[in-house]
C-alpha cells in the first residue's frame, strides 16, 4: 500500500513536471483536443436535443382510425371494444359522424357557416386511440398501427407518419454522421495525444534510460505518461465543455427562430450532468490511450 | 521461497559466454569466469575488446546470445523482462559520461535510485545525505548537477550507484573523462566501496590505476579474455 502510493506520488509529481516542461507543446494539444471534443459535443447535444424532441411528440402521439361510411352504431361499439383489445392501446374514444361534424363546427368558430349548404354529412365516423406510455414511440406506434390495420371497419389510419417518419430518419442520418464525425476526431485526438507523449518521451529519453538503468519497472516508468494523456484529455474536455456552454449560452437567442423551426415550441436543453460525465470521461480516456499508443508503437522500434 | 545462494560461491559466473551483434562477428566470445563475493576485479583491453559489453550483459542491458551468467546464484539470462527491474536495483552502475539529469538537484539525482524502489521521501532524504557525506558533496545536493564540475559529477553518479548499498558496482570507465587528481578522488570512492563488500568490476584503459590498485585483472582482447591476472601478480 506504502508503495503503491509512493508511486503514485511520484507519477503525478513527474506527469505535472511533464506537462509544464513543455508548456507550448502542452497547450496546441490542449487547444486541439479541446476544439475535436466541441465538434463532437455539438453533435452530441443537436442530437440529444433532437431526440428530446421526437420523444416529446410520441408522448403526443395517437392514431386516429377512420371508419367506413354506413357503419352501425352497433358494428362501432363492438370495433372500439375490439381496438381496445389491441396490445399498447390505453384507450379508445368513439366519435360518431355527428359528432365529428360538431367538433369541426366547432373549429371552424365564426365561419360556420360555410357548413350550411352541406346537404349530407361527409365526415366519418373515427376512433381516437392513445397509447399506453411504453409504446409512445416511433417504433411503438408502428407495432399498434400494424395490429389495427385490416381490422373490420376500419377505412384508414392516420398518425401524422410522414412527419413523424422523415424527423426520425433525419434523426438517425444526423446520429449516424455524428457517430463518424466522433470516431475521426476520436482518431485524431488519440494521434495528437501520442505525438505530443512521443515528443515528451523523446525530450526525457535521458530520464527513461537512468530509471532503466537504477531499476524502475516499465510501469513505473509509463504510468507518468499515461497520467499526462489522461490528464491532457480530461483538462481538454472541461475546457470543451466550457466552450460548448458558452457557445450555447449565446447562440440560443440568435438562433431562436431556426430553433423553433426544428423543435417547435420545446427550447434547446444543455447536456446533463451525466452527459458530461460522459463527455469529461471520454476525453480522458482518449488521453490515455493516446499516451498508452505512443508507447506500443515506441515499444515495437 | 528463493534459497540464497552460499556465501562461498563465486558472486558471478560466466560460461561460456558469447555475444555477437552481426552474424559472424563478436563482441564477446566463449568467455568464462568467475568473481568472488566481495572482489574488487579490472576488466582492460583496448577500445572494442568487449569491456562495455561485458558490463552490459552483467546487469542485463544485453542478453548473451550464447552461454550462461550466474550473478548470486541465478541464472540472469532466463530473466524475463519484469524480472530485470528487480537485479538492477542489487546493481550500482557508474559510466564515463555520468548520466545525469543536468537541470536536476543533485539530491534529485541521487534519490531517483530510491525512488524506484518505492523508498518515503523522509528516508530518501537522509539516505542521500548520507551518501553524498561519504563522497564529500553533502553542502552541494540542492545544486543542479549541470552547475557542478566533471568530477563532482561523476561523484554524484558515484553516490546514485551506492545509495542502495549494491551488492555489485559497475564501472564503465569512470575516470575517462577525468583528470588524474580527480581519477585518484574517484577510484578511491570505488576502492572503499569494495571495501566495506561491495563486489566492484571496473572497466579502464588506465594502466597506471591498475597498478597503483594492484587487484586482480582481467585483460580483454577481440572479445576474447587473453590474461586474468590475479591481485598477486599485478603487484609483483
Amino acid at each position: 500500500m506504502r508503495l503503491l502510493v509512493v508511486h503514485l506520488f511520484y507519477a503525478a509529481r513527474s506527469a505535472i513536471r511533464g506537462l509544464w516542461a513543455s508548456p507550448v507543446t502542452t497547450g496546441v494539444a490542449l487547444v486541439t483536443i479541446a476544439v475535436s471534443l466541441v465538434l463532437v459535443g455539438a453533435f452530441g447535444l443537436l442530437v440529444t436535443n433532437m431526440q428530446g424532441l421526437l420523444d416529446r411528440v410520441g408522448e403526443d402521439l395517437r392514431v386516429t382510425a377512420y371508419l367506413e361510411e354506413g357503419i352501425s352504431d352497433e358494428d362501432l361499439k363492438r370495433l372500439a371494444l375490439l381496438t381496445q383489445t389491441v396490445e399498447g392501446v390505453a384507450s379508445v374514444e368513439t366519435i360518431s359522424k355527428d359528432d365529428a361534424l360538431r367538433i369541426f363546427d366547432e373549429r371552424l368558430g365564426g365561419r360556420s357557416g360555410l357548413l350550411e349548404g352541406l346537404e349530407y354529412n361527409p365526415l366519418p365516423a373515427s376512433l381516437e386511440i392513445t397509447l399506453v406510455e411504453s409504446q409512445r414511440s416511433v417504433g411503438g406506434l408502428r407495432v399498434v398501427v400494424e395490429s389495427l390495420d385490416g381490422l373490420p371497419g376500419i377505412e384508414e389510419l392516420s398518425y401524422g407518419e410522414e412527419w413523424v417518419e422523415g424527423y426520425a430518419r433525419a434523426l438517425s442520418m444526423i446520429r449516424g454522421l455524428g457517430v463518424g464525425v466522433a470516431c475521426v476526431l476520436a482518431l485524431a485526438t488519440l494521434l495528437i495525444v501520442g505525438n505530443t507523449i512521443k515528443l515528451a518521451v523523446y525530450a526525457r529519453r535521458d530520464e527513461i534510460e537512468i530509471l532503466g538503468l537504477v531499476g524502475a519497472s516499465r510501469s513505473f516508468v509509463r504510468i507518468p505518461f499515461l497520467l499526462e494523456g489522461f490528464t491532457q484529455g480530461t483538462l481538454a474536455a472541461l475546457m470543451a465543455l466550457g466552450l460548448l456552454y458558452i457557445l450555447y449560452r449565446i447562440l440560443t437567442p440568435s438562433l431562436a427562430a431556426g430553433i423553433e423551426l426544428l423543435m417547435g415550441h420545446a427550447s434547446p436543453a444543455f447536456f446533463s450532468p451525466f452527459q458530461m460525465f460522459l463527455l469529461v470521461a471520454s476525453g480522458a480516456f482518449v488521453g490515455a490511450l493516446g499516451s498508452a499508443a505512443a508507447f506500443v508503437e515506441g515499444g515495437r522500434r | 521461497m528463493r534459497r540464497e545462494p552460499p556465501v562461498t560461491d563465486p558472486f558471478v559466473r560466466m560460461y561460456h559466454v558469447s555475444k555477437s551483434y552481426m552474424a559472424g562477428t563478436f563482441a564477446l566470445h566463449d568467455v568464462s569466469l568467475e568473481v568472488d563475493r566481495g572482489e574488487f576485479v579490472f576488466l582492460t583491453g583496448p577500445s572494442g575488446a568487449g569491456k562495455t559489453t561485458l558490463l552490459k550483459l552483467l546487469f542485463a542491458a544485453e542478453r548473451p546470445s550464447e552461454g550462461q551468467i550466474i550473478l548470486r546464484g541465478r541464472n540472469i539470462t532466463r530473466l524475463r523482462e519484469y524480472g530485470i527491474p528487480a537485479l538492477r536495483r542489487r546493481i550500482g552502475v557508474v559510466f564515463q559520461d555520468f548520466k545525469l539529469l543536468g537541470h536536476r538537484s543533485v539530491e534529485e539525482n541521487v534519490g531517483m535510485a530510491l525512488e524506484v524502489r518505492g523508498t518515503p521521501p523522509r528516508e530518501i532524504r537522509s539516505r542521500v545525505f548520507r551518501v553524498l557525506k561519504q563522497v564529500g558533496l553533502q553542502h552541494r545536493r540542492y545544486h543542479r548537477a549541470e552547475a557542478l564540475s566533471g568530477g563532482e559529477q561523476q561523484r554524484v553518479a558515484l553516490a546514485r550507484a551506492l545509495v542502495n548499498d549494491p551488492e555489485l558496482l559497475l564501472a564503465d570507465e569512470p575516470t575517462g573523462n577525468l583528470d588524474p587528481e580527480l581519477t585518484l578522488e574517484i577510484m578511491d570512492l570505488i576502492a572503499s566501496a569494495g571495501a566495506r563488500g561491495t563486489t566492484v568490476v571496473v572497466a579502464t584503459h588506465d594502466l597506471s590505476l591498475i597498478d597503483r590498485y594492484a587487484k586482480r585483472t582481467l585483460h580483454l582482447e577481440a572479445g576474447c579474455v587473453k590474461r586474468d591476472a590475479g591481485a598477486a601478480a599485478i603487484s609483483a
